[in-house]
């Protein structure tokens, strides 16, 4: 369940990127671009482009929301996707959750962006000054608001302001850059062959310039304030899955800034020169190439983003002073005694051969030492037997156990009888959900 | 590439002090975690570290024997979780809460609290 999860977070984030990048793209590039230009066949060709490219941005927008939207239910509920149609979960989910608010404003936005969609890339394209304005806001909003059902919303105080607000900026910021990068190569592809378009080619480049300029800066200072609120540490940044997965997304991030200095830097003052019309040339096509480059690296980012949404922060990790990330196939119990704390992680969480792995924890979240500790897992089924077996300490303090074969799917009981050095019992019991394989 | 180098350094040094949440964990409750209360409470009430989803959130409150002795759906505001709770005579009793946060993640966990009567 969880990586259809990540599939429909990828592409809804993509999807919705391109929609917003596009109109971003026409209200405060290409329209402004063919001020003064000859409007006529080639405007209409673009615009005809675009048009496709957002129609089917925002159908897949709509219809991946829409998985994202099930499969969340479905979490949030505890139930399996089978029952959630026939018991009234998805209109809880929708009326009664914060997740499910957003969705509903996100649906109705997107329906509206798609009514601005049709005069704006028109034939003619847009007559009125105050579509643009409608058609910016309402893509800014379709795009912002997928904040609001991440891991940005739900803290209090400062943090529950900032964090929002970093994070809408963050994606807006996102649209205008990555997701203009398509419509930018599909214009360098088409204008700028012949000197009637070369003109329009050039102001359309140096206005992407400049939008790229404000969207990487405003990227780069709010993704150091989300950074700041979900990854918990340096070593959560080296030791969690979550904190490895953000510093290969901030490598391709700046692999992406790495091609467009060279872009600004390099080839738009070679394309806007009016010396060589070879180099002109080359220049253009070097930046419709390098828009494609950097498209794909905006994918792979986006994929990274996907998953990072379905992992714990690495603050989990400072939090709970566990051994690492919670893997997401693995099913975590947090078990709460008078003497100690045990996490308790199973992986996979399913039925079959999995291992067993326990960190013992005082009340001060330090590794609570013992000298044997002893794990038995019961079946939901009534009369079963439980499965005990003898665990091995590593050298971080956390028990292992290989190799135990789970046979049926429901809550079973985890126990953890660790010997302490004191010579008393800690005794821990817990159920643990176990999903069918 | 040695630009790409320094960036990359330069952002992961600038983000190490850090202070964070998401996800709903058990923050601490009332009565406390494994405590020994002298009279019974009247209430159990969990703060959890992130703001709760009424709709999915639970707890269940049992006696030794297994038997619930919460009244029912907990009221939630905010971070908080409470349940009112029957009248509870002296013995061990077994917290298990489900929390779903409105980042929409969900968390579970137990622990117990004894009333000792004295």
């Amino acid at each position: 369940m969880p990586s259809l999860l990540i599939y429909a977070r990828a592409v809804h984030f993509a999807a919705t990127i391109m929609a917003a990048g596009i109109v971003f793209f026409a209200v405060c590039i290409f329209e402004p671009a063919l001020r003064g230009a000859p409007s006529g066949a080639l405007a209409a060709t673009l615009r005809r482009r675009f048009a496709w490219s957002a129609w089917i941005s925002l159908a897949f927008c709509v219809l991946s929301g829409a998985s994202w939207f099930v499969l969340t239910a479905t979490s949030m509920s505890g139930q399996p996707l089978s029952q959630i149609y026939s018991q009234d979960v998805l209109w809880t989910v929708l009326s009664q959750t914060d997740f499910g608010n957003d969705w509903f404003v996100r649906l109705v936005v997107a329906c509206a962006l798609g009514g601005t969609i049709v005069p704006l890339l028109s034939k003619n394209g847009p007559t009125s000054p105050s579509l643009k304005t409608i058609a910016a806001v309402l893509a800014a909003a379709l795009v912002g608001s997928l904040a609001f059902a991440g891991h940005a919303i739900g803290a209090e105080g400062a943090e529950g302001i900032i964090h929002p607000v970093a994070d809408v900026l963050h994606l807006i910021a996102a649209a205008a850059w990555a997701g203009s990068l398509v419509p930018l190569a599909l214009l360098l592809a088409t204008a700028g062959q012949d000197s009637t378009s070369l003109g329009m080619a050039r102001t359309a480049t140096l206005r992407f310039s400049t939008l790229g300029i404000v969207s990487v800066a405003t990227l780069l200072v709010t993704g150091i304030v989300n950074t700041w609120y979900l990854a918990g540490s340096i070593d959560a940044l080296t030791e969690t899955d979550y904190g490895r997965l953000l510093v290969i997304k901030i490598v391709l991030f700046f692999a992406m800034v790495g091609v467009a200095a060279i872009n600004r830097l390099r080839l738009t003052p070679r394309l806007v020169a009016d010396e060589n019309a070879k180099a002109t040339q080359r220049a253009r096509r070097a930046l419709c190439r390098n828009a494609t480059i950097e498209t794909a690296l905006g994918a792979a980012v986006l994929a990274i983003v996907a998953a990072l949404g379905t992992l714990p922060p690495g603050n989990h990790l400072t939090q709970h002073a566990a051994a690492g990330a919670i893997p997401a196939d693995a099913s975590f119990q947090h078990i709460h005694g008078e003497h100690g704390m045990a996490d308790v992680t199973i992986e996979p969480g399913h039925v079959g051969t999995v291992s067993a792995a326990v960190h013992l924890l005082n009340e001060d979240l330090d590794t609570l030492v013992a000298r044997q500790l002893t794990l038995a897992l019961t079946a939901p089924t009534p009369g079963s037997k439980p499965i005990t077996r003898s665990a091995i300490v590593d050298a971080d303090g956390t028990w292992h156990v290989g190799g135990i074969a789970l046979t049926a799917p429901g809550n079973w009981t985890v126990a953890v009888d660790a010997l302490l050095p004191s010579g008393k019992h800690l005794k821990l019991a817990a159920p643990i959900v176990i999903d069918p394989k | 590439m040695r630009l790409l180098i320094a960036f990359t350094t330069a952002a992961i040094v600038i983000l190490a002090p850090v202070v964070a949440s998401a996800h709903a964990h058990l923050d601490h409750a009332s009565p406390p975690v494994g405590a020994t209360v002298s009279t019974a409470p009247h209430d159990l009430t969990i703060w959890f570290t992130q703001n709760l989803e009424p709709a999915f959130s639970t707890v269940a409150v049992t006696d030794s024997a297994g038997a619930r002795v919460d009244e029912g759906k907990p009221r939630i505001n905010g971070n908080t979780m409470s349940a009112a709770l029957k009248v509870l005579s002296p013995g061990t009793y077994h917290v298990h809460w489900h929390a779903v946060s409105v980042d929409t993640h969900t968390t579970q966990g137990d622990f117990t609290f004894t009333v000792s009567g004295k």
